[in-house]
C-alpha cells in the first residue's frame, strides 16, 4: 500500500464557465420557444424573411438541447468528473478550446438557422461545415476527458462515469452517421441516404439523440448530484449498473418508433416498439432508484429547493419514460403521431427532467463554485414554483391539444364521412390552448430570470480571489498489485478488471450500440425487396429540385408532412397512402414529424397555380383562419438558375438518374419556370413571375405525390432514358 | 451497392433480428447475475460513497476549500 498522498487543485474555472453558459443559452432557447408558441397563437408575429416559424423553431430545439442542455452536461461533469477521478482536467488548455468551440457552434447555430441554411433533418439542421465543427469540438472533449481518466487517483469508476463515456462515445458515431453529405455550397448539402433510408438514419439518430444526449448524460449527473445534495450514498449501486447496461443495450433499438404506419418496413416497426416497451424497465428502475436516494432525507425536500427540483426532475423522468414507451406501441402512436401530444410528451422531459435536474445542480454548485453563501434560497423556492405551474400549464394544454385534434382527424360522422374535412377546424379548436401553453412557458421563463438574478447576485458575493480547490490523494497503483483476482465465473476477477479498464469499458460500449444499430439499420439498407420501387416515380425535374429547396429554407417540413399512413381518416382526407418507393430520389427525405397544417404528400394537383401564388403571399388572404407565415419574399427575389446544375450533379453523384438534365439543368428549369410563369398569367395572376422562386416552389408543390398517377407503361416511354432499366412495378410495399 | 444489395436479399437474413434479440437477453442475464452475486455486496457499498469522498474538507453548503 502506498502511502503517499499528493496534492493537487480541480479546475472550477471551467465548470464556472459553463455554468454560466447554461444560463444565458437556456434563457435564449427559452425566449425563442415562446416566441414560436405566441406565433402559433397568433400567426401576426410571423416576421418574414428571417422569423418565420419555420426557420424559429429549430433555433428553438438546437437551443434548448445543444446549448442549454448541452452546456449543463458539461459543467456537472466538469465538476463531478474531476472528484470521481481525483484528477484535474487533462488539459487546461483543451477544456478551453472545448468551451470557447462550443459556444462558437451555437453563434453559428443562431445566425444559419433564421437565414434558412438547414439540412431538413431535425435536431441535426445543422449543414456541413458546423457539423464538421462540431466534431472537432467533440473530440477535444473527449480527449480532455479520457486524459483525465487516464491521470486517475481513483482505481474504479462510478456510474456517473459511465454513462459519460457512453453519451461521448455514441454521440458522435449518431452525429458522424446521420450528417453524411454531399457538400454542394458553402452551406448546403444532400444527405447521401433517400427516402426510406434517409428517414431510418434520421431517426435513428433523433431518438438516440434523445438518449444519449438528454438522458444518459443527465442521468450521470443525477447519480453524482442527487447523492451529494442528499448527502448520503446512492440507494442502490447494483441497480444503478443495470440502469446503465439496459439503456445502452436498448435504446439503439428503439428510433423506428418514431416511423410507425409511414413508408417504412414492418418488421423495423414492430421491432422499434418491442424495445421501447421494454426500456420501462431500466426508465423506472433508475427512476426509483433517485428517488429512493432521499430515504431518510424526506423531511429536508420541504425546505430545500434543490432537493424539490431533484424530486420533480426524477418523477418527471418516470413520466416521460412511461409515455415514451406508452406512445411507441402502435394503437397509440396512430392517435398521437403528427399531434401536440408528441410535443407535451418531449416538454414533460426536457421542462422537467433536463431544466429541474439542471437549476437542481446548479443551485447546489452556485455557493461551492463561487465560495460564498447563496445569494437567496427564498428566490430559488420562488423559482421552483414559477418553474413547477409553468410545466403544468404547458404540459395540461399541450396534452388536451394532442388529444382533442388527434381525435377530430379521425371522426366520422354518422353517413361514414369525414366529420372534420376541413383541416383549418381542427387548428382552431387548438387556439385557446395554445395562449394557455404561451402563458405556461411564461411563468417557466419567469423562473430562468430569477435564476439569473441569482447567479449574478451570488456571483456577486464572491470572494476577492476565487482559488481553485485543493485536494489530496494518493497516486494509483499499478493494476497488477490492486485488488487481486478471485476466481470462480461470480467472483469475476477479470471483471473487476475491466470494470477499472476504461479503455476495455469504453469498447464494450461501442459495441453494444453499434452491434444493435447495425443489425437494425442494414437489412433497410441491403435487403432490396424492403423498398419496392415504382417504375412511374422519376427524380425531380431541375427546377422542381430548387423549389423542394426552397421548401427546406423556409422550414415547411416543421409544419407539413409528407406522409399519408394507410388509415381509412388518412385516406379519406388527404387521398391514396404513401409509399416506400415514392421517396426514392428525397434526398433529404421530407416526411416531417407534425401536421400543424396539413399533409402535402399528396399536394400536386388540389389546387391551380395561382391558388398556391396568392396563398404563399398572403394565406390569410385566401383562407382567414390560416395561422402559417405569409412569404411574399418569394414573389420578389430571383431563382438563383446558375446554381441548379451544381444541385442536380450533386443528387446524379448520389445515384438519381438524371439522364439528360446532368448536361443542361439551367436550360431545363428555365423553360419549366416559364411554362409555369404563363400558366399563372393564364389563371389571372401576376405577370413576369418566370425567375421568381415562388415559381420553383410553386413547380415543385404541383408534382407532390402525381407520379403514382402516372400509368406505368407512359412513364417509361416518358422517362428521359436513366442508365439502368427501371424495376418492375410494386405497388403498396405493406 | 447492386451486387451487395442482391447478396444481402438472398442470404435470407430477415430473421436474425431475432437472433440478436436472444444474444442480447443473454448478455443482460450475466449482467444480472454478476451484478447481484453475494460475494460483491462490499465492494457495491464501497463504490456507492464515492461521490461523497472527493479529497477536499467536508463539504456543505458554502463550504471551502
Amino acid at each position: 500500500m502506498n502511502a503517499r498522498m499528493e496534492t493537487f487543485r480541480y479546475d472550477d474555472a471551467i465548470v464556472r464557465k459553463f455554468m454560466v453558459a447554461t444560463f444565458v443559452w437556456g434563457f435564449v432557447g427559452m425566449l425563442v420557444g415562446l416566441l414560436i408558441a405566441l406565433q402559433l397563437a397568433q400567426p401576426g408575429l410571423n416576421l418574414p424573411p428571417f422569423l418565420t416559424f419555420g426557420r424559429l423553431r429549430p433555433l428553438h430545439t438546437n437551443a434548448v438541447i445543444f446549448a442549454f442542455a448541452g452546456n449543463a452536461f458539461f459543467c456537472g461533469a466538469y465538476y463531478s468528473t474531476q472528484r470521481l477521478l481525483k484528477a484535474r482536467m487533462f488539459s487546461d488548455l483543451l477544456s478551453a478550446i472545448h468551451f470557447w468551440g462550443w459556444q462558437l457552434i451555437i453563434v453559428c447555430a443562431a445566425l444559419t438557422l433564421p437565414l434558412g441554411f438547414t439540412q431538413a433533418k431535425e435536431y441535426a439542421e445543422l449543414e456541413w461545415p458546423i457539423d464538421i465543427l462540431i466534431a472537432l469540438v467533440w473530440v477535444v472533449f473527449a480527449v480532455n476527458f479520457f486524459g483525465t481518466i487516464a491521470r486517475r487517483r481513483e482505481r474504479h469508476l462510478y456510474v456517473a462515469i459511465w454513462f459519460y463515456i457512453a453519451s461521448i462515445v455514441t454521440v458522435a458515431i449518431l452525429h458522424i452517421f446521420n450528417n453524411l453529405s454531399i457538400p454542394v455550397g458553402p452551406l448546403k448539402s444532400y444527405s447521401i441516404y433517400a427516402g426510406a433510408q434517409d428517414a431510418f438514419m434520421q431517426w435513428w439518430y433523433g431518438h438516440n439523440a434523445v438518449a444519449f444526449f438528454l438522458t444518459t448524460p443527465f442521468l450521470g449527473l443525477m447519480y453524482y448530484f442527487m447523492p451529494k445534495a442528499a448527502e448520503r450514498p446512492v440507494f442502490s449501486y447494483r441497480l444503478s449498473i443495470l440502469h446503465f447496461w439496459t439503456l445502452v443495450f436498448l435504446y439503439i433499438w428503439a428510433g423506428p418508433h418514431h416511423l410507425h404506419y409511414t413508408a417504412l418496413p414492418e418488421w423495423a416497426s414492430t421491432l422499434g416498439m418491442l424495445f421501447s416497451v421494454m426500456l420501462w424497465m431500466p426508465s423506472w428502475g433508475g427512476g426509483v432508484n433517485g428517488l429512493l436516494t432521499l430515504r431518510g432525507a424526506w423531511h429536508k425536500v420541504v425546505d430545500d429547493p434543490i432537493l424539490k427540483f431533484f424530486v420533480v426532475a426524477v418523477t418527471a423522468y418516470m413520466m416521460a419514460t412511461f409515455e415514451g414507451p406508452m406512445l411507441s406501441v402502435k394503437s397509440v402512436n396512430a392517435l398521437a403521431h403528427y399531434t401536440d401530444w408528441i410535443i407535451a410528451h418531449v416538454h414533460t422531459g426536457a421542462l422537467g427532467w433536463n431544466g429541474f435536474l439542471t437549476f437542481g445542480m446548479i443551485y447546489w454548485l452556485m455557493p461551492r463554485l463561487f465560495q460564498t453563501e447563496l445569494y437567496s434560497k427564498k428566490l430559488a423556492e420562488t423559482h421552483f414554483w414559477f418553474a413547477t405551474f409553468g410545466m403544468i400549464l404547458y404540459a395540461a394544454a399541450i396534452y388536451s391539444a394532442g388529444l382533442t385534434q388527434g381525435l377530430m382527424w379521425r371522426a366520422f360522422d354518422a353517413t361514414g364521412r369525414l366529420q372534420f374535412p376541413d383541416f383549418i377546424e381542427t387548428t382552431m379548436r387548438l387556439i385557446p390552448m395554445y395562449w394557455v401553453r404561451a402563458l405556461g412557458g411564461t411563468l417557466y421563463l419567469i423562473g430562468m430570470v430569477l435564476f439569473g438574478w441569482n447567479l449574478l447576485m451570488t456571483w456577486r458575493r464572491r470572494p476577492a480571489t476565487l482559488e481553485d480547490p485543493m485536494a489530496q490523494a494518493p497516486p494509483l497503483e499499478p493494476l497488477h498489485a490492486a485488488a487481486p483476482a478471485r476466481g470462480g465465473f461470480l467472483g469475476l476477477g477479470w471483471h473487476r478488471r475491466w470494470e477499472g479498464l476504461p479503455l476495455t469499458f469504453t469498447v464494450w460500449t461501442v459495441v453494444a450500440v453499434v452491434v444493435a444499430s447495425l443489425f437494425e439499420i442494414l437489412p433497410t439498407f441491403l435487403i432490396r425487396n424492403n423498398i419496392p420501387t415504382i417504375a412511374s416515380v422519376r427524380p425531380w425535374t431541375p427546377l422542381e429540385l430548387a423549389g423542394r429547396d426552397l421548401y427546406i429554407r423556409e422550414g415547411c417540413f416543421n409544419c407539413h408532412s409528407q406522409m399519408i399512413r394507410p388509415f381509412r381518416w388518412e385516406t379519406e382526407r388527404y387521398a391514396e397512402y404513401s409509399k416506400p418507393g415514392e421517396s426514392v430520389y428525397d434526398h433529404p427525405f421530407l416526411w416531417g414529424s407534425r401536421r400543424i397544417g396539413p399533409d402535402l404528400a399528396r399536394e400536386g394537383g388540389r389546387y391551380n397555380d395561382l391558388w398556391h401564388v396568392r396563398h404563399m403571399e398572403n394565406p390569410r388572404g385566401v383562407n382567414p383562419r390560416s395561422i402559417m407565415p405569409p412569404y411574399p419574399g418569394l414573389l420578389a427575389q430571383p431563382i438563383a438558375f446558375s446554381g441548379i446544375q451544381r444541385r442536380v450533379d450533386a443528387m446524379a453523384m448520389l445515384g438519381v438518374p438524371y439522364g439528360d438534365a446532368i448536361h443542361r439543368a439551367e436550360d431545363m428549369a428555365r423553360a419549366q419556370a416559364k411554362q409555369v410563369a404563363d400558366e399563372i398569367v393564364a389563371e389571372g395572376g401576376p405577370a413576369h413571375l418566370e425567375d421568381k422562386e415562388i415559381v420553383a416552389l410553386v413547380a415543385y408543390l404541383q408534382r407532390l405525390g402525381t407520379d403514382i398517377k402516372v400509368p406505368p407503361v407512359a412513364a417509361v416511354a416518358a422517362a428521359p432514358a436513366p442508365g439502368s432499366a427501371p424495376a418492375p412495378t410494386a405497388e403498396g410495399g405493406r | 451497392m447492386h451486387g451487395l444489395s442482391d447478396i444481402m436479399s438472398h442470404a435470407g437474413l430477415s430473421g436474425y433480428a431475432e437472433v440478436a434479440l436472444v444474444l442480447f437477453l443473454l448478455a443482460f442475464l450475466v449482467i444480472v447475475l454478476r451484478v447481484y452475486a453475494p460475494s460483491r455486496r462490499r465492494e457495491m457499498d464501497e463504490m456507492a460513497r464515492k461521490p461523497l469522498e472527493d479529497g477536499t474538507s467536508p463539504s456543505g453548503p458554502g463550504a471551502r476549500p
